[in-house]
C-alpha cells in the first residue's frame, strides 16, 4: 500500500470492467451451453447457433419496429420464440439421419443452415445497422461506487432465472435425466423408455430458446447488424472450449471467464484485436486444460 | 535364432475403481503356441491391450526378453515386433487388401516425405518391396486373388485372414492374435489352424485368445485361464482340460 | 468424442476406389489438354476468371485432402491460403523475388502454420480443430491490418512480376494457376500410393490398429494438417497470382467457410475434375448472383445440405430400387 492513489485507481477501473465482463460472460454462457448441449448428446457441433439466433434478433426488431408487424415487445419475442424452435425442430429433423451415420457430416451441415439463415437475414433486413431497444427498468444506483443499472439486473436475472431453470430440468426430470445420462452412453435414454430422438429434440429446442434469450439481451450492449450475434457466438464458442465442451457448469464458467477477459483486454490493450485475443484463449485453453476448467480444477463435469 | 520370451510380473489395471487385471503373472514363450482362454469380461482383451501399450497398467513388471517394455507408446513397442489383430476387424475401408496387408510392414520402411510426392525411385522401390512381401504373405492363406480388391468386397472370413496377414507380414517377434477364428467357417478355420502351426517357429512367441476350444486345444502347447482378472490355471491341454477350477467355470457358468 | 469422429458416410458405403475416379485415365488426359488448349479459343477476359477458378480449385482440393485423410473439417482453410498469397505478395513487393522461389517458401509457410495450428488439439476430437481454425480465420483480417507496413492493410498489394519476360500476363495467370492445380492433383495422386498416405488412411479409420503397426496418432494429425495446410498455401499463391492482388477481404472466415462449401460439392474428391467442380462453384455463383448478394450464402447453404442429403439417401435409394427390381424380375 504504498501508493494508495494507483491503487485505488486501478480498483475503480477494474471493479466497473469486471463487474460488466461478468455481466455480458452470463450471456456467453448461455450461448455456449446451448452448443455444449447439442453436442453432449448428439456429438454435433452446431455452427448454425449463431446466425439463427441472429436471425431471431432480427425477428424481434422486424415484429417489433413495424418492419414487418407491429406488435407488443412481448407479443413479438413470443412470436419470434416458436418461430425459432421451429426452425430448431426443422433443423434437427433434416439433419437428424445425418446424426446417427457420421457426426463430422452432420457438423458440416449445420453450417449450411447457419448459410441459409445468414442469407435470409440479409434478404429481409439487409445489411444496415438498425438499433432495438429493449423494455428495461430505467434503473440506475451505486453500490461502493459501482455503478448498476437496470440493464445489468436484468441480464443477470434472466440468466440466473434460465440457467436455473435449466438445471432444474435436468436435475429433476424424466428427460433431463435421460439427457445426462446420454453424453456416458447413447443408449442409456433409452432404459429410461425415451428415443434417442425425443433427448436430441430437447437438447436443440432449449439450445434454441438459449441462443434467443443470449442474443436479445447482448444487443442493447451493442446495435443489431448480421454480424452482431455472430460474433457474440464466437465468444459463446470460446467459452464452451474453455469449459471442455461437454460440460454445463463449464460452460458457464467459461462465459463468466470470457467474458471479464475480453472486458480487461479491450480496455486495457485493445479493442481491435479482440478476435486475435480470443484465438489467444482458446490456444492456451486447450493446451493447458483439454478437458475444461472444471477437469483441471478436479471437479470433474456433473452435468 | 531364437526370439526372445514376453513375460509379465504383478501386473494390475483397473478403471474408475474396477478391477480388471489383478496381479497377474505370465511368461510366454518362443516357438510355442500360448492359449489364453476365459468367460466374457475375463480381461483377455485388456490383457491385450497392456502388452501391446493401449492400456498402462498401474502396476507390474512387462519385459521382452530383459528389456522393460512399461512406458513405452504402441508404436514404440510395435518397432520391438509386438504386433496384434484385432477383436472386430480393423482393415481400412479405403486401402485395397493388399495395401491393407503392406500397412503391417510400415515401420520397416522410411522412404521421404519427398518420395511420397514424386516418383522417386527410393519410394517406387520401398512400394515394390513391400507389396511383394504382403503378396507372399496373402498366398499363405490363398488370397492373392483377392489382392486388389477392397476388405468390403470380400467375406468376413477371409478379412479376417487378412488381418492375420497383416500381422504376420512384419516378421514380428510377439504375435497376439485377439479371437481370430471369429466369425470364420470351418474350412477357414481348417486354413487358419495350418498357418498358425506353421508359424509356430523358435523365432515367435505366439499368443492365441480364443473362444474355439477345438482349435485352443488342438493348437495350443500351454494354456491360462483367467477369470475376473485373475488366471486360475495354467498348463498343457490336457492338464488345463482337467482341472477342476476350470470345468468348473466353462461348466458351471452360462457362459460360452 | 475421443475417437469417435465419423467416417465419413461417402466412403463408409462405397468403400470402392473412390479416390481415383472420375473417368478413367484416358478421359483425364483429355480433360487436362482441353484445359491446356483453352486460351486457343477463349475470350481474354474469361482467362482471368478460369485462373481464378483453379486457384479456388486448389484450395477446395486441400480441404477435400484434410477432410479424406485426417478426417477433420477446418473452417480457417483462408488463413493458411493468406499465408501463401502474402509470402508470395510480400517477397515479390519487398525483394523482388520471382513466384519460383517464393512458391516454395509459400507451401512450407502454410505447412508450419498448419502444424502450429493442429498442435494444441492434436490429441483431442476434430471439433477441437474446427472451433480452432474458425478463430483463427476471424482474427487474420485483424492480424492482416496489423501488419500494414508489410501487408499493405486494407488495400493490399499488387502482384505483377512475370514469370517468362516475354509472355503475355494474361496467358501466364492462367497457366500458373492451371499448372499448380495439376501438381496439387499429382501429388495427391503419388500420395494416396505412398507408405505415408496409406498410413494416414488406416489412422483415420482405425486409430488403434495403425498405432499397433507403429504410425503414431499424433504424428498422422499433424502430418494430414501440414499437407492440406501446404496445398493451402499453393492455391494462395495461385490465388494471389491468377487475381494478381491480395487483400484480406480475400480471406475472411467467409472464404474459408465457402472453401469447405466447394469441397462438399465435389464430394470431397481429390481428382483433378471434382477439384474443378468445387472450383467453379465457388467462382461462378458469386459471378452469376452479383446482383443479389443475399442470395449467395443461401445458395451455398442448399447445395451444401443438397450434396449432403443425397449422398446420404442416394445409395440407400438405389439398394432399394435393385431390390424392388431384383423382386420384379424373380418369378
Amino acid at each position: 500500500m504504498t501508493q494508495p492513489s494507483a491503487v485505488a485507481v486501478l480498483l475503480s477501473d477494474l471493479f466497473p470492467l469486471v463487474w460488466s465482463g461478468l455481466i455480458t460472460g452470463c450471456l456467453y454462457a448461455l450461448g455456449a451451453m446451448g452448443l455444449v448441449m447439442i453436442f453432449k448428446c448428439s456429438k454435433v457441433v452446431n455452427f448454425s447457433h449463431g446466425n439463427v439466433a441472429g436471425l431471431a434478433a432480427f425477428l424481434v426488431y422486424g415484429l417489433s419496429s413495424g418492419v414487418l408487424l407491429q406488435l407488443s415487445w412481448g407479443m413479438a419475442v413470443g412470436v419470434t420464440l416458436v418461430a425459432i424452435v421451429a426452425v430448431a425442430v426443422l433443423t434437427y429433423a433434416l439433419i437428424a439421419p445425418l446424426v446417427f451415420a457420421s457426426d463430422l457430416t452432420a457438423t458440416i451441415a449445420t453450417l449450411g443452415i447457419g448459410l441459409i439463415a445468414q442469407g435470409v437475414t440479409l434478404l429481409v433486413f439487409g445489411a444496415d445497422i438498425v438499433a432495438l431497444d429493449l423494455p428495461v427498468p430505467p434503473f440506475r444506483a451505486t453500490v461502493l461506487g459501482l455503478r448498476i443499472t437496470g440493464y445489468d439486473l436484468t441480464v443477470l436475472a434472466v440468466a440466473l432465472v434460465t440457467i436455473g431453470a435449466l438445471f432444474f430440468v435436468i436435475d429433476h426430470t424424466k428427460l433431463g435425466i435421460a439427457f445426462r445420462a446420454m453424453s456416458d452412453n447413447p443408449f442409456a435414454a433409452e432404459v429410461c423408455g425415451l428415443s434417442l430422438k425425443a433427448v436430441h429434440i430437447f437438447a436443440w429446442t432449449v439450445a434454441a430458446v438459449l441462443g434467443v434469450v443470449g442474443a436479445l439481451l447482448i444487443v442493447p450492449t451493442t446495435f443489431l447488424s448480421v454480424t452482431t450475434v455472430a460474433v457474440f457466438m464466437l465468444q459463446a464458442f470460446a467459452a464452451a472450449v474453455v469449459g471442455g465442451f461437454t460440460s454445463l457448469p463449464g460452460a458457464l464458467i467459461g462465459g463468466v471467464l470470457i467474458g471479464v477477459l475480453m472486458n480487461l483486454f479491450t480496455y486495457y490493450v485493445s479493442p481491435e484485436y479482440s478476435s486475435t485475443f480470443l484465438l489467444c484463449i482458446i490456444l492456451v485453453a486447450l493446451n493447458i486444460f483439454p478437458n475444461g476448467v472444471l477437469a483441471a480444477a478436479g471437479g470433474g463435469s456433473r452435468v | 535364432m531364437t526370439a526372445p520370451t514376453l513375460t509379465a510380473s504383478g501386473l494390475h489395471l483397473s478403471f474408475g475403481g474396477i478391477r480388471v487385471l489383478h496381479d497377474l503373472d505370465l511368461e510366454f514363450r518362443p516357438g510355442e503356441i500360448t492359449g489364453l482362454i476365459g468367460p466374457n469380461g475375463a480381461g483377455k482383451t485388456s490383457l491385450f491391450n497392456c502388452l501391446t501399450g493401449a492400456y498402462r497398467p498401474e502396476k507390474g513388471a512387462i519385459l521382452l526378453g530383459d528389456r522393460p517394455l512399461r512406458g513405452l507408446p504402441p508404436a514404440a513397442r510395435a518397432a520391438h515386433g509386438i504386433v496384434r489383430s484385432f477383436q472386430t476387424v480393423a482393415l481400412c475401408p479405403d486401402l485395397t487388401v493388399v495395401e491393407n496387408v503392406m500397412m503391417g510392414l510400415a515401420r520397416n520402411h522410411h522412404a521421404g516425405w519427398l518420395d511420397a510426392f514424386l516418383p522417386l525411385p527410393r519410394g517406387r522401390r520401398e512400394r515394390a518391396a513391400m507389396r511383394t512381401a504382403a503378396t507372399a504373405a496373402l498366398a499363405e492363406f490363398g488370397l492373392v486373388d483377392a489382392a486388389d480388391r477392397f476388405p468390403a468386397q470380400l467375406p468376413p472370413g477371409n478379412q479376417r485372414l487378412v488381418e492375420i496377414a497383416r500381422a504376420i507380414v512384419g516378421r514380428p517377434t510377439v504375435l497376439l492374435l485377439d479371437e481370430p477364428a471369429a466369425g470364420l467357417n470351418d474350412a477357414e478355420t481348417r486354413d487358419l489352424t495350418r498357418v498358425l502351426q506353421r508359424l509356430a517357429t523358435p523365432d515367435l512367441v505366439m499368443v492365441v485368445v480364443e473362444h474355439d476350444m477345438d482349435l485352443v486345444m488342438g493348437i495350443c502347447d500351454r494354456i491360462y485361464v483367467l477369470n475376473f482378472g485373475e488366471f486360475v490355471a495354467c498348463g498343457t491341454p490336457a492338464e488345463v482340460r482337467t482341472d477342476p477350477d476350470v470345468v468348473r467355470i466353462y461348466l458351471g457358468s452360462d457362459d460360452d | 468424442m475421443s475417437e469417435s469422429i465419423g467416417l465419413l458416410h461417402a466412403d463408409k458405403r462405397s468403400p470402392a476406389d473412390a479416390m481415383r475416379l472420375f473417368g478413367g485415365p484416358a478421359l483425364r488426359a483429355a480433360l487436362a489438354v482441353a484445359l491446356l488448349g483453352l486460351p486457343l479459343v477463349v475470350a481474354p477476359s474469361w482467362l482471368f476468371t478460369l485462373g481464378i477458378c483453379f486457384a479456388n480449385s486448389l484450395g477446395v482440393l486441400s480441404v477435400s485432402m484434410l477432410v479424406r485423410y485426417g478426417g477433420e473439417v477446418s473452417i480457417g482453410h483462408s488463413v493458411f491460403a493468406a499465408a501463401g498469397a502474402y509470402t508470395v505478395a510480400i517477397l515479390e513487393v519487398r525483394f523482388g523475388v520471382p513466384l519460383w522461389i517464393s512458391l516454395p517458401l509459400a507451401v512450407a509457410v502454410g505447412a508450419l502454420l498448419g502444424m502450429a495450428f493442429a498442435w494444441p488439439s492434436r490429441r483431442l476430437s476434430g471439433i477441437y480443430l474446427a472451433v480452432t481454425t474458425m478463430a483463427l480465420a476471424l482474427a487474420l483480417p485483424e492480424i492482416i491490418n496489423a501488419a500494414d507496413a508489410w501487408t499493405g492493410g486494407y488495400e493490399g498489394l499488387y502482384v505483377a512480376q512475370a514469370l517468362l519476360p516475354a509472355a503475355p500476363m494474361g496467358l501466364q495467370r492462367y497457366y500458373v494457376a492451371l499448372l499448380l492445380l495439376f501438381a496439387g492433383v499429382y501429388a495427391l495422386a503419388r500420395l494416396r500410393e505412398s507408405r505415408q498416405g496409406m498410413a494416414l488412411l488406416l489412422a483415420r479409420s482405425h486409430p488403434a490398429a495403425a498405432d499397433a503397426f507403429g504410425t503414431r496418432r499424433t504424428w498422422a494429425r499433424l502430418s494430414a494438417m501440414a499437407i492440406s495446410a501446404g496445398i493451402a498455401g499453393a492455391a494462395g499463391a495461385s490465388m494471389a497470382y491468377a487475381s494478381a492482388t491480395v487483400s484480406p477481404s480475400g480471406f475472411t472466415l467467409w472464404t474459408a467457410i465457402f472453401l469447405l462449401v466447394g469441397s462438399v460439392v465435389s464430394v470431397y474428391g481429390l481428382t483433378l475434375g471434382r477439384a474443378l467442380l468445387g472450383g467453379a462453384f465457388l467462382t461462378l455463383v458469386p459471378q452469376m448472383l452479383a446482383s443479389s448478394g443475399a442470395w449467395i450464402p443461401i445458395f451455398y447453404g442448399c447445395a451444401l445440405l443438397a450434396v449432403i442429403l443425397v449422398g446420404h439417401y442416394a445409395p440407400k435409394l438405389r439398394s432399394l430400387v435393385e431390390r424392388r427390381g431384383r423382386g420384379r424380375s424373380a418369378p
